[in-house]
This record gives structure tokens, sequence and C-alpha cells, in this order.
């Protein structure tokens, strides 16, 4: 893999030289494509051109394809200069993109099912501000990628070196010594979770509907009926599908980088979150799951899973299904101190009933010790916690209903999707949390900067900055936009 | 917030409604249609509630320099006011837009990384523009932290 610095030209000074993707990857990445190539020729051609013609024409298809991998392995590589990973694409449009470490907030390691035939992985790493995963790594060999990403994040979070797994041997579990296996979630639960989702339940009744009408109308089942039935079922019960296939087997553990989380059934996903990236933890417990008094626990990532094509932001799941005494055991690893069950919620004046009929009871916000919370939703229970250092403003808004009612809502701004709303507070009463809150996030903040300080003597301070150029007025009309007044 | 800010909006708002009233009243003209002639008045009925609500809605504008945050407060119908520290500013955008620019004034938004986040201050003076804009990039390079 290792093979020497690359031949096109970017200037690897570094000691490291650029480190090549696996050669299978771009079959990989485009065996999909080429498969339905195929498909399309032989499904007129075989007959046309005979079988010798069609052999000539399939080997084409395939050496066109093989050397244009082998032209797109040649050109994409990567290696890590100082705190940064450089990638590196490209033949005609060469691109060279720079990832600064500090600014990683999660890394994965994904297998689709194909690449664990072949003992690959694909390692991403979530930035914020793309719109999409940034430098996506496909291909890797396993052990390559989860060496990779161990040193990534020693990088990243400056944690001094810990003695990894010699590279290639690591086996799917990627074994490190320091894994400290927090949960397993069931996988038994997990498909029962996912059979008491509405989507689910919607079924039976969707076919007897359907059937009923079927017969009512005397036509009988046609075949197009029966096609569009399936096909409407199939999209219905695909989410739950889904979910099943993305949290199978799924386990939460400490790493030294931070939170790993794996789970998959087909694709296998390895997570790897720092806490100090988690924007806020959402917390649900859905109306199917309250006999089993399961809950569902999500993460809230900056930038994170936002895939090509999907403009909606993603949350982690943090815990796909479990009891409420799991959950809050996983939140309290995520933000120490933090207890789910025991949180100063404090309640709505009944007059907000007006304007959530249904849900007055269950809205409360707590100003707790490390985190704000707030409590939404009477058929889908949710609370979303979001710790004081992760926000980014503070709002209060108040509509004309609630003004007559004398009530407003804080919401607490952070950088990731889940929304932390104190709904319908009294007036004074939300004053004095938006006060609260402004005021707690400064000092987490301050509290976070000086832990963070010590070690970075080139960190700018207020009390000695060096200006140059020295004395040039910042100040001036130049840059503001040209008036006709 | 200065007062043209009023004159900038309302122009907008005719310009907006204003042609579409008058492409619907032609058109009414033209077709003999009743329904169009109807939606004219209705869009006319409506942009006169609008032009008296920006009145209000623009001296319900309101800015405050803190020592560590911004307050920004506005609307009349849903009241909003936010607080933005300045150490969470990522960038911060002056623009100004052709009617804004023949009034002479200029909008001042700050950004931080919530998309949630509300902080514009509309109808600046230019002068006040780049104050404000050269205060809140300095205060915020006291503590950058980005996330």
């Amino acid at each position: 893999m290792t093979d020497g610095a690359m031949t096109n030209g970017t200037t690897t000074n570094a000691a490291e030289p650029v480190t090549r993707l696996h050669p299978l990857s771009p079959l990989l990445r485009s065996i999909r494509l080429l498969l339905l190539g195929i498909a399309a020729i032989s499904w007129q051609g075989y007959a046309e051109l005979g079988p010798v013609g069609w052999l000539v024409l399939v080997g084409l298809v395939l050496l066109c394809a093989g050397a244009l991998s082998v032209v797109s392995w040649w050109f994409t590589g990567y290696h890590v200069v100082g705190r940064e990973l450089r990638v590196y694409e490209g033949m005609l449009w060469r691109r060279t993109r720079a990832i600064p470490l500090e600014r990683l907030q999660a890394v994965d390691v994904v297998r689709p099912a194909l690449a664990r035939l072949a003992g690959l992985a694909e390692l991403r790493l979530e930035v914020v501000g793309a719109g999409k995963t940034e430098a996506p790594l496909a291909f890797l060999p396993l052990g390559d990628a989860v060496a990779l990403r161990d040193r990534l994040l020693r990088l990243a979070t400056r944690t001094p070196h810990v003695v990894v797994a010699a590279p290639g041997e690591a086996a799917d579990t990627a074994a490190e010594p320091p894994l400290r296996v927090l949960h397993t979630v069931d996988n038994r639960d997990v498909l029962l979770g996912q059979m008491l989702t509405p989507q689910v339940w919607s079924v039976p009744f969707g076919i007897v509907f359907v059937g009923l009408q079927f017969l009512s109308e005397n036509r009988g089942w046609t075949l197009i009926g029966v096609a569009s039935l399936l096909t409407a079922v199939i999209g219905v019960v695909q989410v739950p599908v889904r979910r099943v296939m993305q949290d199978w087997g799924f386990r939460a553990a400490v790493a030294p980088g931070g939170l790993r989380l794996r789970g998959g059934l087909l694709e296998t996903r390895s997570q790897t979150v720092a806490p100090t990236r988690v924007q806020a933890i959402g917390v649900t417990w859905p109306l199917l799951w309250r006999p089993t008094r399961w809950v569902r626990a999500v993460l809230d990532v900056a930038g994170y899973g936002a895939q090509e094509g999907q403009t909606e932001r993603q949350v982690t799941r943090l815990l796909p299904v479990g009891d409420v005494s799991t959950a809050r055991h996983l939140v309290a690893e995520v933000l120490p101190g933090v207890d789910i069950t025991a949180l100063p919620l404090t309640p709505t004046p009944r007059r907000a009933r007006w304007l959530a009929p249904l849900a007055q009871p269950v809205l409360g916000a707590a100003l707790a010790d490390r985190v704000f919370a707030t409590t939404d939703g009477r058929v889908t229970r949710q609370l979303v916690v979001v710790p004081y250092e992760r926000i980014q403003s503070v709002r209060i808004v108040q509509g004309p209903l609630e003004r007559r009612l004398g009530l407003a809502s804080v919401h607490a701004d952070t950088a990731g999707a889940l929304r932390a709303v104190a709904a319908h507070r009294e007036l004074a009463d939300a004053r004095v949390l938006a006060a609260a809150l402004s005021e707690r996030a400064r000092a987490a903040r301050a509290e976070a900067a000086r832990a963070e300080a010590p070690d970075d003597p080139y960190r700018p301070t207020t009390a000695h900055r060096v200006t140059w150029p020295p004395e040039v007025p910042v100040t001036g009309d130049d840059q503001t936009p040209p008036t006709a007044a | 917030m200065s007062t043209r800010l009023i004159w900038v909006e309302e122009l907008q708002l005719l310009l907006g409604t204003g042609s579409l009233v008058l492409a619907c009243a032609v058109a009414w003209l033209v077709l003999d249609w009743r329904l169009l002639g109807l939606a004219a008045l209705v869009l006319a009925a409506v942009g006169l509630v609008r032009a008296v609500a920006i009145v209000r809605a623009v001296r319900a504008w309101g800015y405050a320099e803190r020592e560590r945050d911004l307050l920004v407060r506005h609307g009349r119908i849903v009241r909003r006011l936010s607080i933005v520290p300045y150490a969470r500013m990522q960038f911060v955008d002056v623009s100004a837009g052709p009617l804004e620019r023949v009034f002479g004034l200029a909008t001042v938004q700050l950004h931080t990384a919530a998309a949630a986040s509300d902080a514009r201050v509309p109808g600046l003076e230019p002068a006040e523009a780049a104050r404000l804009r050269d205060r809140l990039a300095a205060l915020g390079e006291d503590r950058s932290e980005g996330l």
C-alpha cells in the first residue's frame, strides 16, 4: 500500500508518503453500475451479437472499467501532515483536501456488505459545514482503516499516545485493549421494538381496507392491484426494516477517542463520537413502547450523517431500544453527572392548555447543573438535553396568543438538529430562564476554555496580543456598501 | 433603527404587492374574469394592512450591545428577543439591497454555528453598520472557538 509518493506533482514534503486506497475500491464502488451495464448489453445484445460478439463486448466494457479504476486508484490517496489529513483525488480535476483534525466531529468506519466480503472498510470523517460527509476514504483494508481512525482520533483529541493493536490483525470487533463495553442491545428487542411502530401496525389495516374495496367493487384481484399494494406495503415498512438493519447487534462502548457505537446487519457501521462534540441528547418514548417501557436515545452531532442527496440532518443513535435505566446510564456516560430521571423539571402554568391542549401537563424545562433540559409531547414523550457549553444563542419568542396569555417560549439554539424549546412559560419565568441560560452558557464556555488552554502557548489572549502590521486602523468605510445618499 | 427603514420596507411592499395587484387588474380588464378583480382587491387590502403593520414592526426593531452578548429584539405580532454571545459568532455580514442603498441604509447580520440563531439588525446607517461590524468582529476574536 505505502508504495511511495504520488506522481501527480503534489508536494509531499512531509516525511509520510501518500497512501493509496485498496486497489479493489473503484471496482467495489462501481460494481452495481457495471453489473447494470452488462445486464443492459445482454438484454438485447445477446441475441443479435451471438455468444462471441457478446463476450467481446462485455470484455471491452470490463477492460474500460478496469482501466478507469486503475487510473482513479492511482490518483487517489491520503496522508497525515502534522495535525491535518490530506486527501488527493482526481486526474483531470485534481483536488487536494486538507482536513484539520481539531475540527473533526466524528469518525465512522462503515462496511457495506460487499466490502465486508472483501475485508475492506470505508472511513468517513465528519466535519461541520460540509453538506455531506467529508473525504470518505473508500475503501481501505479493515486493519488499516481501524489503525488510521485511532491515529486520527489520537491527533484530534490530543490524548497521549496509546498503544493499539497492530493493524491487520484487528478483527471485526476492532480489538483495542481499552475498549469498555457499556451496553449491548438484544437483537430480539430491536426486532420487537420495530414491530411496535405505527408503520408496521398500519399494514394489516391497509391490506384489509384495500381488500374490502376490491371485494365491494367485484373486480377481483388484478395483477396491478396486488403489485401496487405490495409496493405500498414495502414503502411503509421500509423505515422499520431499515432501522432493524441499522441497529442489529448494536453495541455502545467507551474507546480512547470517545464513545464507540457499532451496529448493522448487512452494512456495519462503527462510529466514534467524542463527548465534547455532542450538541444535544434526545430521549423519546413512543406511545407503542409504553407497555414495554422502552425508550430510544439519540446523540446530536453537528454536521453528522448528512448523506449525499439527502438534505435532512440526521442524529446518531445512542440507544436504539432499551429501558429507562439503560438510557440513564448511557446519558450519564456521555454527560457525566446528568441523570435524566432526576432532572429538576418545572411545569408550565395551566393556562398553557389553551395553546397545547394535550401536551401542557408534560411540558417542562429544567436548569440542571450542567445541562438545559426540556420535555414535550403527550403521545410521543420527548426529552432534549443540551449541555450549557454547546448553546449558541438564546431566544425568547412570544406569539400573539402567548402574549394574550402572558406566556413566552425560550429556545436554546445549538449547531445540531435537535431543538430545545421551553414552550409556553410564564413571561417573567421565561425572562429569568433566558438570562440564566445565557449566563450559564458563558460560564460553561469559560470553564471549557480554561480546561483547554494550558497546553497551547500560541493561543491568542486579550491580555497580550501582537498587532501586525502595527497601528492600522481597522475601522473605516472602505468595506461598507456604497451608498447613493 | 432609522425611520428611513420604514420607507424601504414600504417601497418593497409596494413593488411586490403593487405589481401583483396591477397584473391582476390588467388581466381582469383584458379577460373580464370577475375572480381576478376580486383577487386584486383582496391583495390590495392585504397590502394596506401590511403597510400599516410595517410601521409598527420597524419601530419594534431594536438591538443592544452588552458586555458579552448582543441583544436583538423584533416583531410586533410574534415578539422575538435573541441573545447572541459574541464568542459564538462565526461571521458577520453587512449587506445593502438597492432600495436600502438609495436610502443610505445597511443590514448587519451575525451568524453563529446554529442555523436557528436569529441576529439581524436592519436599517442601520452605513457608519453605524461599519462600527457595529468592527466591534462584533473585535469582540468575537477574543475567544473564538467555533463549536
